[in-house]
């Protein structure tokens, strides 16, 4: 198996729609992956095509070398899932939840079981409905980590969380990351930055790009060129300086194909001879936004 | 197995509350079953016993819709609609779910149903395991007729809420069905549908069970139940009923008449005693009766009548419903039907020629049993456990009967009214000798049991000599029967013709008839 996770040319409609428009994605095992977007952009949509619960207009899907479409009854008891909108049996008591998904698992392992009740501070005899939504999202995911599966699915799991029950949740998943691969929507940067291994984009059912973060990362850069008196704006700059701003004898851009000698060569040509150049490393949510508000994904 | 034993074990966790309920009803459903048995003959008045009459009559609604209530809160404890569940992520295989749902109803509906019938038997006096086809009978019919569609509704809404939505959008189908049924000719008299409309819902409910559950397809399987809705509605407007009941009652040669009906004499009331119903105008045809067999007789299932004048008027009732039995002692009877009040002036005001066609079934009566009705309770042979009329505001009495799973066919009961037993009122007009009064029971479910939630069927019988009707007889003690089993021998049609008639004559007055 070269990939956990593979879609080629993926399409969704939801009548006049376009969800999901021709995703191509490849989630290498062991990886963490983090799909990232806008609301809407067509992450749960993509998700769910490959857990089986929608299916795809066109394209193919695979999970653990398996057809998406194919996916059911024995074969997520490899898989876990946990989504943010998920409707939990409410009406039954933590520790009850957990002992009848137990059944369901010939891999359940009652060890684990107890280490992430203990770990995420679950009250068993509590009812799901009585919980907080974080702590209900922390059953949730002791539920679909307590038998080790090959493949952890997560939809948005952060969201509306508050950062202790988030630093928890993460902290539970990076104890488990080792024996799984782990997929997972969201539209909290912060929080991806600091477990992700791979990212990819996804805007308006497209995926933009999809990489190693490390290499996302060293691939952007904040430039800042400073002159001795204000320049003028030029005609044209190259493809990779998005969001080019100006304030007195200062332009302002972010590289993302950033290579020291390259971009020092290219401010030269296309700025001139500056005073001062800087290049600022970038956080995950500063490349998100830049690459949002410049429109332009192919970076 | 084992994931079929998880989820029932679950289930029953979850809905303890409404399967006590369940249960509860059904005990006090028995309950009130076995105390109108014993107390049948007694009454009772003050509040208690008005409390009692309205909890008994509420209890047996309350036993299906409490079945209903629990088969949808099971279905839906695993939504098949919608895409956040959490168990359709988790390795469930669908035909065990099913299995488990189908477990939960067999243990908390149908068996605790087979044990109430059973006990309500025996309770009635009779050996349930004689009936054992029949009770097992029974289930069947609860499951198929109320069950199974119930868990099709459940497999395709995602709350109670929706799922009352749907009830309700079935009740409007329901009764736009029926108005549409009204509105269609012939169409009462020939119910020769049901078997297929039932084919049909049986096999979209199992259908649309299936799909859900091994597939979620819940916009199909919406779409299926309205194509059943669709498929009801179009056979009904498309079945040709009026050539269908054509060939089940074919044309009777002159010369092969099962009877003679003759015309007899009306006049027209007169204008003050002139009937009406509302904007209706009821008419009556008398007719003499003469050519039955001894040990036969026929009954008129329908008839239609077609009005025509010289004046190029014309006017068609349709196939309607009739029930009246015609026995070879009875020398007249009537039909009556209804026109429209302008209708009925139209046609009125010239002479009409009168085309009658009635539809018969005819019988024979050959294996008659005497039987003499004795003190207390007894066992009817063919019935059940009966005992005479003994209720004290009722001088005149009746046949009160417990009978096990179903009615017979057809039950014949003939009495000589000359041979009562039965204190007769002070007023009552002299006893001809040959008269002779019948009652029936009926029943046209061919399975084994008949639908209901009690196996145990209360039959009252009454005694009636109608259409001479001067009296009616009742059955007590000592009172000689004569019971008989019918067997239909065939269907026939007899047309009548009446040239240049009056329809006014023929209206009904609101004097009753002298006797002639």
């Amino acid at each position: 198996m070269t990939s956990a996770i593979q879609t080629d040319n993926l399409v969704k409609k939801f009548r006049r729609v376009d969800a999901l428009q021709g995703l191509t994605l490849n989630v290498p095992p062991g990886a963490v992956y983090a799909l990232v977007g806008p609301n809407g952009a067509g992450k749960t949509t993509a998700i769910k095509i490959l857990m089986n619960i929608f299916r795809a207009t066109s394209g193919r899907a695979e999970m653990l070398g398996m057809d998406s479409f194919l996916i059911k009854g024995r074969q997520f008891e490899s898989i876990g899932y946990v989504s943010e909108n998920q409707e939990l049996p409410e009406w039954m008591p933590a520790g009850l939840f957990l002992s009848y998904l137990r059944s369901f698992y010939p891999a359940w392992d009652r060890s684990l079981e107890n280490e992430l009740v203990k770990q995420f501070d679950l009250p068993l005899d509590r009812k799901l409905r009585h919980l907080s939504r974080g702590m209900r999202m922390k059953a949730a995911l002791a539920g679909s980590l307590a038998y080790h599966p090959k493949l952890i699915m997560l939809d948005e799991p952060f969201t509306g969380l508050d950062p202790l029950v988030r630093d928890e949740l993460i902290q539970g998943l990076l104890d488990r990351a080792e024996e799984s691969t782990i997929f997972v929507s969201s539209h909290d940067l912060g929080e991806i930055e600091s477990f992700a291994s791979h990212v990819g984009y996804l805007e308006e059912g497209k995926l933009r790009f999809s990489e190693e973060l490390a290499s996302l990362v060293e691939r952007f850069r904040e430039v800042e060129v400073t002159f001795a008196v204000p320049p003028p704006l030029p005609q044209q700059v190259p493809e990779n300086w998005m969001q080019l701003s100006t304030a007195a004898a200062v332009i302002r851009f972010t590289d993302c194909r950033f290579d020291a000698e390259r971009t020092s060569a290219d401010i030269r040509r296309v700025l001139g001879e500056a005073k001062n150049v800087s290049f600022a490393p970038m956080s995950l949510r500063s490349i998100f936004l830049a690459m949002a508000k410049s429109g332009r994904g192919t970076a | 197995m084992n994931q079929v034993w998880n989820i029932f074990r679950k289930d029953f966790r979850h809905h303890w509350r409404e399967i006590a309920a369940s249960l509860a009803l059904m005990v006090g459903f028995s309950w009130v079953q076995i105390r109108e048995w014993t107390q049948q003959y007694r009454m009772a008045y003050g509040a208690a016993s008005a409390a009692y009459e309205i909890l008994s009559g509420l209890v047996v609604p309350l036993v299906p819709i409490a079945w209903m209530f629990l088969i949808v809160r099971a279905v839906q404890g695993e939504s098949l609609v919608g895409d956040r569940q959490f168990w359709v992520s988790r390795p469930y295989d669908w035909k065990k779910l099913l299995a488990a749902k189908a477990l939960f109803v067999l243990v908390f509906v149908t068996v605790p149903l087979f044990i109430t019938d059973f006990f309500l038997v025996a309770m009635a006096g009779f050996r349930p395991w004689t009936y054992i086809v029949g009770l097992l009978w029974l289930q069947l019919i609860w499951v198929l007729l109320l069950l199974l569609p119930t868990a099709a509704l459940a497999t395709v809404t995602a709350s109670i809420g929706q799922i009352l939505l749907a009830l309700l959008f079935i009740v409007l189908y329901a009764i736009g069905m029926a108005a549409l049924s009204d509105a269609i000719p012939n169409s009462s008299f020939a119910a020769g549908n049901a078997g297929l409309y039932f084919l049909l819902i049986v096999a979209t409910v199992l259908a649309v069970i299936l799909l859900q559950y091994s597939r979620r397809k819940t916009a199909q399987s919406r779409w299926l139940i309205a194509a059943l809705a669709a498929a009801i509605t179009l056979i009904m407007v498309a079945t040709p009923y009026r050539a269908l009941i054509m060939h089940k009652y074919p044309l009777a040669g002159s010369g092969s008449l099962p009877l003679q009906l003759a015309p007899m004499p009306s006049h027209a009331p007169a204008p003050d005693d002139a009937m009406y119903a509302g904007n209706q105008v009821p008419i009556v045809l008398p007719f003499s009766l003469s050519g039955l067999p001894k040990d036969s007789f026929a009954e008129l299932d329908g008839v239609i009548l077609t009005l025509t004048n010289s004046q190029g008027g014309s006017w068609d009732s349709g196939w309607e419903q009739r029930g009246t039995e015609l026995f070879p002692d009875q020398k007249t009877f009537s039909i009556d039907l209804n026109l429209r009040r302008d209708e009925f002036d139209r046609m009125k005001s010239s002479p009409v020629n009168a085309r009658l066609l009635l539809a018969f079934t005819l019988y024979q009566d050959r294996q008659q049993r005497p039987f003499t009705v004795p003190r207390g309770e007894f066992a009817m042979p063919g019935l059940g456990l009966c005992s005479a009329g003994t209720r004290p505001w009722n001088s005149i009495g009746s046949l009160n009967c417990r009978v096990p799973l179903r009615s017979p066919n057809f039950l014949l009961i003939s009495s000589e009214v000359a041979k009562g037993t039965c204190p007769l009122p002070k007023d009552a007009p002299p006893i001809n000798p040959d008269e002779i009064a019948r009652g029936y029971v009926r029943n046209s479910d061919p399975g084994p049991a008949e639908v209901g939630i009690s196996p145990v069927k209360i039959v009252t019988v009454y005694l009636s000599d109608s259409p001479n009707s001067r009296i009616s007889p009742g059955i007590c003690p000592g009172t000689p029967l004569i019971l008989s089993h019918p067997e239909e021998t065939g269907h026939t049609r007899i047309e009548l013709q009446l040239d240049n008639v009056s329809l006014a004559d023929y209206q009904r007055s609101l004097r009753p008839a002298k006797s002639e």
